[in-house]
């Protein structure tokens, strides 16, 4: 190994780092935010907002930051997600995000212009490096490009549909002219740092996270499955804008023309699907240096220069000694699967439209989770007919084996009088596979106080639906409402559980089947040989 | 560029922006905003404060959760489905769960959610009196004279006590009646808060309730 890619290896580790570090960053200036508000509420002096993993990190937070005289303006200058960014008391915010508000409200808000200013001048200066080198997306999708690569091992040949790059930028022009005519910004949606960003965040804080999940993983299963590195390549609006900007960036990989040998090792690496023998310098590059560290012959450098300048040191391009990895790629690039596109694109919209439904019904049951500095109360809304309908339970997750008091406020939305007859209730658990179980039968609960209430002692952790049957003029109209006690197991973990264990044991039978075939046939021409020499007799 | 690039280009690059504009909420039917009732459901979320008029402040916010992490008292939290998805992710306010104590006891000439706002969807306000009743409409308090303990032959009197302008927003009147003047409210929902009835008497309500109220211009 020669010095020079000693060198490169460093950069590249250096790299990993930096993404690394932008994802820590990423959780980190949640927690600390999550920490700032305990730490206000001097919930972290009680046991109970302390168990956990999470209580355990914050513990730890506390730890360091507890001895301080001042904690509170170290705890103020970290705060946000990746799209807009207090960090050390900087305000940093994505230029996209930037983009889409302006394309938006048509106004300029000088405090927004201010904090973009560092992500465009080093987007100005380095080109996109914010791809390579921060975007915790980019990390998740190096991931999928690496499973793509053990993927012929189990004999599946991924797709190797191409899409052309320009598509980012036809993209994120569409999306823009889209907020300006509708008022709704929309990339920031989908946009992956964002969407990994605010998971992160969901999560930390334990608020509705719906949809994010799916998007990321429709993502990472169309690269795997259909386009490598598809996101990135093709489609990111954020790449687009940062490569734009990058246009005339000082910082660009140039290529020493008298070592090219032409093995073009370089193309098969690039994770931007360029070819950097010619386009390196492009506004596409995201200046990752993995071509350079693939250069056997330290062809490829960075090089600080002027823009604009002829590339002269480009002649003509030797003749291609081909490689055994840029066979591999070869070999995958034959089969092209047009229809896998399509159902992906239905599997997004499909996936997506799921994980709203999810989420239809209040706060979802997560957001109550105990560690909350507040004591939860849970409010459903619902109308059936003239009534509108709202159910409260205190507290808002029972604890199985302890009575909840569920309380109906029902009442004429046009003359304002509650509902004075008697409602009929009854509890469901819900069960995964088979009828749900009845929990309580039919009760009937006179009206008191001008709401009906009813006492409920759930006996295990699960999903309930508490059923509530008014009397709509002479209908009885059903309305249910779904409960939580306790932390149950959710369904999806189950269902998920189910579906890795799947895969596993199709990826194992697969191997064992590969073997198997491998074996016979070389016991085959093994025979064959063996049938070749033999002698004949008689 | 032949043919099929263009088709095969064109449908991914416009499914891409079907994704986005679905994940946005674009497809869903908007949601009719009526005329919110104290005591039953409410149609409007509550913003922060300072925040802009519901449409402009949806045009503007990113959901960058730099004023969830801000807000001291913990009370905005990103806004699930129940409003449907166009407004998901974006800052809303629960007074039943944590209502707006206008950053009180806490360091800073402003409000902490206007000072983090990146965008100017929610705008800076000066943290004293005057400023806060001129600037700040959340939404208004409306009590249920159904639910009312004050009204319903008992004495209560825990949302007046909770009032940050008691005596101005709301006054008691005879067995400690809580009466709302909509000239001092701006919805801060910590009357809400405190209301000792489940489901609650007293609610802070936005929207169109009148032509000024559920945000500014």
């Amino acid at each position: 190994m020669t010095r020079n890619q000693k060198k490169h290896v460093l950069i590249q580790v250096l790299r990993h780092c930096c993404q690394l570090l932008v994802l820590a960053v990423m959780v980190g200036t949640v927690y600390l935010s999550l920490y700032a508000h305990y730490h206000a509420a001097r919930a972290l002096e009680d046991e109970q907002f302390t168990r956990g993993f999470q209580g355990k990190v914050l513990l730890a937070i506390d730890d360091v930051i507890a001895p301080m005289d001042n904690p509170q303006p170290l705890l103020d200058s970290f705060k946000g997600t990746l799209w807009s960014l207090r960090f050390a008391g900087f305000d940093l915010t994505d230029p996209l995000a930037a983009a889409e508000v302006i394309a938006g409200s048509k106004t300029f808000y000088a405090p927004l212009l201010i904090s973009i200013v560092l992500p465009v001048l080093l987007a100005l200066v380095l080109g996109r490096v914010y791809c390579s080198w921060m975007c915790p997306a980019g990390l998740l999708f190096e991931l999928s490009d690496k499973i793509r690569r053990v993927l012929p091992f189990a004999e599946i040949k991924p797709g190797q549909v191409k899409f052309s790059h320009g598509n980012k930028y036809v993209f994120l022009a569409t999306g823009l002219a889209f907020t300006a005519v509708v008022g709704l910004p929309v990339l920031g949606h989908i946009y992956p740092p964002a969407v990994m960003s605010r998971l992160a965040h969901g999560l930390i804080y334990g608020t509705a996270i719906a949809g994010t999940i799916t998007i990321l993983v429709v993502m990472m299963a169309f690269e795997i499955a259909v386009s490598p590195r598809w996101w990135c390549r093709t489609m990111c609006p954020g790449g687009a804008l940062f490569g734009l900007l990058g246009w005339i960036r000082p910082v660009r990989i140039r290529l020493d023309a008298k070592r090219c040998t032409g093995c073009r090792d370089c193309e098969v690496v690039c994770p931007m699907g360029l070819d950097p023998v010619k386009q390196s310098y492009g506004i596409e590059c995201d200046n990752c240096a993995l071509c350079l560290k693939s250069c056997g012959e330290d062809a490829l450098i960075y090089a600080i220069g002027l823009p604009g300048r002829k590339r002269a040191y480009i002649r003509q391009r030797p003749a291609p000694r081909v490689s055994l990895l840029h066979k591999v790629g070869d070999s995958i690039r034959k089969r092209r699967r047009p229809i896998a596109s399509i159902t992906a694109v239905i599997v997004l919209l499909a996936a997506n439209a799921t994980a709203y439904a999810h989420h239809i019904l209040g706060l979802p049951h997560y957001s109550y989770k105990e560690n909350y500095p507040q004591v939860p109360t849970l409010e459903y809304p619902a109308s059936t007919g003239p009534y509108d309908i709202v159910m409260t339970s205190y507290p808002g997750v029972p604890t199985p084996g302890e009575a909840a008091n569920v309380a109906f406020y029902i009442r004429n939305r046009e003359t304002d009088v509650p509902f004075g007859s008697p409602v009929t209730v009854r509890v469901l658990q819900t069960a995964t596979f088979g009828r749900n179980k009845t929990i309580l039968h039919e009760t009937r609960i006179e009206p008191l106080d001008k709401t009906h209430k009813l006492s409920v002692t759930f006996p295990e952790d699960g999903e309930f639906i508490v059923e509530l049957t008014v009397d709509v003029e002479g209908q009885p109209e059903v309305i249910p409402f779904l409960m939580v006690a306790g932390q149950p197991t959710a369904t999806t973990s189950i269902l998920a559980a189910i579906g890795g264990g799947l895969v596993v044991f199709i990826i194992t039978i697969r191997a064992i089947k590969i073997k198997a075939r491998r074996r016979r046939l070389i016991g085959q021409s093994a025979n064959e040989q063996l049938a070749g020499r033999a002698p004949v007799t008689a | 560029m032949d043919r099929r690039t263009f088709i095969k280009d064109s449908v991914i690059t416009g499914a891409a922006l079907a994704g986005a504009a679905a994940s946005a909420g674009f497809f869903e039917r908007a949601r009719p905003t009526t005329e919110a009732v104290a005591g039953t459901v409410r149609d409007v979320p509550l913003r922060p404060p300072g925040a802009l008029v519901e449409e402009a402040y949806v045009q503007r916010c990113t959901r960058c959760m730099r004023c969830i992490d801000a807000c001291p008292n913990q009370a905005l939290l990103p806004l699930d489905a129940t409003f449907g998805k166009q407004l998901e992710g974006t800052p809303a306010m629960k007074p039943r769960r944590q209502a707006c104590m206008l950053c009180a006891k806490i360091d800073g000439d402003f409000l902490k959610c206007g000072e983090a706002c990146p965008t100017g969807a929610i705008v800076k306000i000066r943290k004293d009196e005057a400023t806060v009743l001129s600037e700040v409409r959340i939404g208004i308090a409306r009590i249920d004279h159904e639910l009312c303990y004050s009204y319903n032959n008992w004495s209560c009197g825990a949302c007046i006590r909770a009032c940050p302008f008691e005596g101005k927003a709301m006054t008691a009147g005879m067995w400690e009646r809580p009466e709302v003047h909509e000239e001092f409210c701006i919805g801060c929902g910590l009357c809400e808060r405190a209301c000792i009835r489940y489901p609650q008497a007293i609610r802070v309500v936005a929207g169109k309730v009148s032509a000024e109220i559920g945000g500014r211009e």
